[in-house]
């Protein structure tokens, strides 16, 4: 017991280090929208002053932000949707149910992280033009859910096949069927390993460029990544403003982040105590 | 008074006598229930992602441009032709170090951090949304950012300097020798969260119980952590190294953005070597072959990663001992 | 369940097969031009002002003059073209005009058969607009895009660090440049700066020594056949190398960007801290973003790149290249009629007066805002002889190489010979 408050105290200090580190180089993002590019390339590391509220500003006060951001979100959440729900069935399929080939499933689905997916933007553009999903948000969201799967079910798997037999024997004691069981049961239990694997898959839907550079030609339609276009040009770029852009366009996937994390951690405590 | 291995090394039973019950039910039924859940996220697998993976490595035995028609079959030359470039050769070097450097860099400090952050601190939630920022937070700006602060007399070069530590200035972004590592530490920085939030959940499985249990025997932090905490989190870490091996095989974007392999391709990556060589010259089955070898590669290694690694984490009990 | 797999991956399989195959060769005929009203699709890389206002500008003008066309601008970031284009031209509708930056790619793109063969529909008016300039986006004799815009490549540099380092008149010969940059050294000045990171900045370099060992003869016929073999090739590797191992240019070149963001290379001569860059004539307006200094248009000047002694190259040849755009057959002459009012005085002129860059059309010359950029415009126009950038001449594959190869020489590795052999190996097909 001794040794608790020292290595807390250690804690605290590494703890100190790692968020200096961490978080520098996001300050830049942030406080560097209030200065101008101008500023930025005389001085990089300097603090705003006079600190320019321009940036921030004309970013909140367009509603080609607040357009991108709606795209950004809708596509995000169907995508996010579609992922962990195909994917929490397919885990427990692979993870609980024994029979010939699972495991040649599961390699499938581990396929879709050994390629790298630029690649296959031709054969996929041409089908989703057959598919009539291209100028459409599903045409992004469906790709890139798919494209989520193999991550999804990697990560679940073992989650889903740690969870204790005998709470899968009381449940049929109780005459549930396997489907109830996942349903009521299963799925609470992995709330950790859920959260998880969405926002994961919300993250990478929300910062996903090709894709959707790929469908959309109507500005329109455009999600926050394609947005920053409108500050670059052939020839230079506004740096502070992409910067103000990219802090604004940050903040929901970050929110979405802090409202899950507190459903992983405090999943499993007392469930395992019989 | 507990025997200190009967928490944590639990005899493999062949199977569970629950999963073993299941078998023989009725077939059907349980067929059914297979395809309910399997059969949907397999079609948007199949449909989505498998199929144009096979197309694109269609391409690669021909010659293409990407406009006209498929009509140049050069059969394997594309692959000898990659083989055979030593800029491609030092690219698949340069994926490896960074594979195993995340390995025994990352993998420590992820862990550190997760126990860290999993501790009842003040200002937990904080810490853990600032770690798990750059996560979040595009490649292109990530780029962009840690640009501004490399540059030569840049942000990093000044603290350097202001701590007394100038001898450590290079040129990080310039400097062929140094520029791959230049890129792990970015990397690093990046995907930590990634790590955290994994191991995290993780933890959750971990009962506080088993490590007052293990205090309760005179244990200190150091030896609950190792003997206790960590095999338990076996399944999780093996799942990261697999998750962190396979992206730093697939390196891209972080790389393309702030280098594109440069300079000399002195950071060139398998993926930033296909897409700079392959289509950016339009030369699809070019780049089409050196994305199926890059997909080999990978294969292999998780084909052997599953077969010795990954196979006794959904095999037999893992949590069956707690009563 | 392995065996309805496999039945399931071979009928996939065989769906998209040709899908994978379609991708059609060229039609003789061009399709029917639609009829009556017509809607065009325009991808431009005009995602920024001030060019973004005048483009829409533009089709308003056009819109009001001819109520029968709808014109549909989609502004595309600039490097999206690479990915974009190609895609479209496998598709069924591809954008009716989409920018070019010369028969380099154009070389590749017309073998989808979806690029419109323009020359009957331009032939009127295309010399009389645009003077020999348009002749770099004819493949084989025939047109298939438009320059709207020019681009010529010189050194700008600073005049008061000149000053301050004893130089009066700019360099005008090799031997010259490289005393300036001794002196501007001895003053602590980074001499010039460059993008290394980008690789095409690196190229200018190469390019200029090649233009000015070769003659306009040889230049012309190694563009056309694509292949590097008179050994004035050689020599201006061995110029390169010679002039890199002055050291002229900042720390860390190698990793420097050249006009994005903060401490790229044009922002280095922005802020004083480097004395010239070779840059094409865009490079005022990046500046200008990258500083506060509010005098700097009085402080830039710009010279040629100096002669080089013993060159068979003619001394007054220039570098340059310039932006156009290419029409698809689905709409070709709608998409001709309104590249024609692309090139002509009142749009030029604008575009002039607006600093979105130098004019084709000679007419719109005096709108040019300062005095340094009518001396790059009078230079290039009067140059007897416009050598495209490489990587833009040559097909893109061929192009690469030779900035990989230049690149790697810049970094301390490769030899003049090594630039022959990559640019050679690539335009026989090797990788």
């Amino acid at each position: 017991m001794r040794s608790g408050k020292f290595g807390l105290s250690m804690g605290y200090l590494a703890a100190i280090v790692v968020v200096g580190v961490t978080v520098v180089p996001l300050l830049f993002v942030a406080l560097g929208g209030f200065r101008t590019t101008a500023q930025l390339n005389t001085d990089p590391a300097g603090l705003p002053g006079p600190w320019v509220f321009d940036n921030y500003a004309s970013v909140l006060g367009s509603s080609a932000f607040w357009t991108f951001l709606g795209n950004s979100a809708l596509i995000a959440v169907i995508a996010t949707a579609l992922a962990v729900g195909l994917g929490s069935m397919a885990g427990y399929a692979l993870s609980r149910y024994q029979f010939k080939g699972r495991e040649a499933f599961y390699t499938l689905f581990t396929l879709g992280l050994l390629f790298p997916l630029g690649v296959a933007t031709l054969p996929l553009y041409l089908w989703l033009r057959q598919l009539g999903l291209l100028e459409t948000f599903w045409g992004v969201a469906i790709p890139e859910a798919a494209f989520s799967l193999p991550v999804t079910i990697v990560i679940l798997r073992p989650f889903m096949h740690a969870i204790p037999g005998e709470i899968e024997d009381a449940a049929v004691l109780d005459g549930t069927t396997r489907l109830g069981f996942f349903w009521r049961i299963l799925l609470p239990l992995s709330t950790p390993a859920l959260t998880t694997v969405a926002v994961l898959a919300f993250v990478t839907s929300w910062n996903a460029y090709l894709l959707p550079l790929l469908v959309f030609n109507d500005a329109g339609h455009f999600t926050l990544p394609l947005g920053v276009a409108s500050f670059q040009s052939q020839y230079s770029q506004d740096t502070a403003r992409v910067l103000a852009f990219t802090a604004l366009s940050a903040i929901p996937a970050l929110a979405f982040f802090v409202l899950a994390e507190r459903r992983i951690v405090g999943g499993l405590t007392g469930s395992v105590k019989g | 008074m507990t025997t200190a291995t009967t928490p944590v090394r639990t005899p493999e039973r062949a199977s569970a006598p629950a999963v073993t019950a299941r078998k023989h039910r009725p077939g059907l039924r349980r067929r059914l229930e297979l395809a309910l859940l399997l059969g949907p996220a397999l079609l948007l697998f199949f449909g989505f992602v498998l199929v144009p993976i096979g197309i694109a490595a269609f391409y690669s035995v021909f010659n293409w441009n990407g406009f006209g028609p498929l009509d140049d079959f050069v059969g394997f030359k594309n692959y000898s032709d990659a083989f055979g470039g030593t800029v491609f050769q030092s690219a698949i070097v340069h994926n490896l170090i960074i594979a195993g450097l995340s390995i025994v860099v990352q993998l420590p400090l992820s862990i550190g951090l997760a126990l860290l952050l999993n501790r009842k601190l003040r200002g937990r939630a904080v810490l853990r949304a600032l770690v798990f920022a750059p996560y979040v937070l595009s490649e292109a700006i990530t780029a962009v950012i840690w640009s501004l602060m490399l540059q030569p007399n840049g942000f990093a070069d000044q603290t350097l300097r202001a701590a007394g530590l100038g001898g450590l200035v290079h040129n990080w972004l310039a400097d062929p020798g140094i520029v791959l590592y230049t890129m792990f530490a970015v990397i690093t920085w990046k995907y930590i969260g990634f790590g955290i939030i994994l191991l995290l959940a993780g933890l959750q499985g971990v009962p506080a119980e088993l490590r007052e249990a293990a205090a309760l025997d005179g244990a200190s932090a150091w030896q609950t952590t190792r003997h206790v905490v960590l095999p338990l989190l076996g399944p999780t870490i093996r799942i990261w190294i697999f998750l962190s091996v396979i992206g730093s095989l697939q390196l891209f974007d972080v790389v393309w953005i702030m280098t594109t392999g440069g300079p000399a391709n002195a950071s060139t990556t398998m993926a930033t070597y296909l897409i700079d060589h392959g289509f950016k010259r339009y030369e699809f089955g070019f780049g089409s072959a050196v994305a199926v070898i890059l997909f080999v590669i990978c294969f292999v290694f998780a084909l052997l990663y599953q077969r010795f690694a990954l196979r006794r984490d959904t095999q037999g009990a893992l949590t069956r001992m707690v009563g | 369940m392995f065996v309805k797999r496999r039945i399931t991956v071979l009928a996939a399989l065989a769906a998209v097969a040709p899908l994978a195959l379609s991708a059609c060769s060229g039609g003789n005929e061009p399709p029917a031009q639609p009829s009556g009203p017509v809607t065009l699709t325009w991808w431009h890389n005009g995602t920024t002002d001030p060019i973004k206002t005048v483009w829409e500008k533009v089709v308003a003008d056009y819109q009001k003059a001819h109520p029968e066309v709808t014109i549909k601008a989609q502004p595309l970031q600039n490097e999206d073209f690479g990915t974009k284009v190609p895609l479209a031209l496998q598709s069924a509708e591809p954008p009716d005009i989409y920018q070019s930056w010369g028969a380099g790619d154009l070389a590749g793109q017309i073998t989808s058969g979806k690029v419109a063969d323009i020359t009957g529909d331009t032939k009127d008016w295309i010399e009389q607009a645009t003077g020999k300039f348009g002749e770099k986006w004819q493949v084989d004799g025939k047109q298939y895009g438009v320059p709207f815009t020019q681009h010529f490549v010189g050194f700008w540099y600073r005049k008061d660090l000149f000053q301050s380092a004893g130089i009066t008149t700019p360099p005008k010969t090799m031997d010259e440049l490289n005393a300036a940059v001794t002196q501007l050294k001895a003053k602590g000045i980074a001499p010039i700066s460059v993008g290394g990171k980008d690789r095409w900045p690196d190229a200018f370099y190469f390019n200029y020594f090649a233009i000015r060992e070769c003659s306009t003869a040889v230049l012309q016929q190694s563009v056309k056949a694509v292949k590097l073999e008179d050994p004035c090739w050689t020599k201006a590797g061995q110029d390169l190398k010679n002039f890199l191992a002055t050291e002229p240019f900042q720390t860390g070149f190698a990793g420097t960007p050249a006009q994005q963001g903060a401490g790229s290379s044009a922002g280095l001569v922005a802020n004083g801290k480097a004395a010239m860059e070779l840059q094409g004539d865009w490079e005022p307006g990046t500046m200008s973003s990258l500083t506060e200094d509010k005098d700097l248009d009085s402080k830039i000047g710009w010279f040629p790149f100096p002669t080089v002694a013993g060159g068979q190259g003619d001394p007054a040849a220039a570098l340059g290249g310039g932006d156009g755009y290419a029409c698809t057959t689905r709409a070709y002459k709608a998409c001709t009629a309104f590249l024609q009012y692309l090139v002509s005085e009142p749009v030029q002129t604008e575009l002039s007066a607006k600093g979105t860059g130098l004019p084709v059309n000679a007419v719109a010359a005096k709108a040019l805002k300062t005095d340094v950029l009518r001396q790059v415009y009078d230079y290039g126009t009067k140059a007897p002889y416009l050598q495209m950038y490489f990587d833009r001449a040559f097909p893109t594959a061929v192009g690469a190489a030779l900035n990989d190869a230049v690149a790697n020489m810049f970094a301390g590795q490769g030899t003049p010979e090594g630039i022959v052999t990559a640019v050679n190996q690539a335009a026989a097909g090797n990788k």
